[in-house]
């Protein structure tokens, strides 16, 4: 176990909640903003505790987020645009 | 402690900060304009610092390489993503994305 790899993996978790503030209290655009901002802070937290924890098979958590965030987020984004 | 732990956990204070620092201001920061500023270093720079933490840690290995393959991908999705709410965030606002007749007069005049 990797002690630094994880306490940043924790940081990262708390630089999370002024995004999840705006999520919550924010208008519709400014959430989506911070919707992908956490997105992008969660692909870096799973490869932080895969590398921290020592199991190289869950760094495939990060690889996946990282592809599918894009595909979400066009869509999301596509909707919000047009007809939500 | 080695070399490579202090230059890894050197990394990982970079990144950490980078992410906090992004966040405030997605916090901070008036409108999704101005707080879609705030995105790309939190979603690409931040993950090029973890990437070079976890190469500095434990070299080139598997894990190494699937998280190059994830900022491979991040890079790519950040700047779709951001060009794309930009524009529904426009489309929102005035229905359409395109400059309507006159904006950037009436813009300068303000």
């Amino acid at each position: 176990m990797n002690s630094g790899f994880i306490i940043a993996a924790i940081a990262m978790l708390i630089g999370t909640i002024p995004c999840g503030i705006v999520v919550l209290r924010g208008q519709l655009m400014s959430a989506v903003v911070a919707y992908q901002a956490i997105s992008s802070i969660v692909v870096m937290v799973l490869a932080l505790l895969a590398e921290g924890f020592g199991r190289s098979s869950e760094f495939e958590f990060p690889v996946l987020l990282a592809v599918l965030l894009l595909g979400s987020g066009l869509v999301f984004v596509r909707f919000l645009e047009r007809w939500l | 402690m080695k070399g490579r732990d202090i230059a890894a956990d050197v990394l990982l204070g970079i990144a950490v900060v980078i992410v906090l620092a992004s966040s405030i201001g997605i916090l901070v920061m008036r409108g999704p304009y101005r707080k879609l500023h705030y995105v790309t270093p939190a979603a690409l720079v931040a993950p090029l610092f973890v990437g070079l933490a976890i190469l500095a840690q434990s070299g080139l290995t598997d894990n190494t390489a699937q998280m190059c393959l994830a900022l491979i991908f991040l890079g790519i999705a950040g700047p779709f993503l951001s060009h794309a709410t930009m524009r529904a965030i426009r489309i929102r606002e005035t229905g359409d994305w395109r400059p309507w007749a006159g904006e950037k007069h009436a813009r300068r005049r303000s």
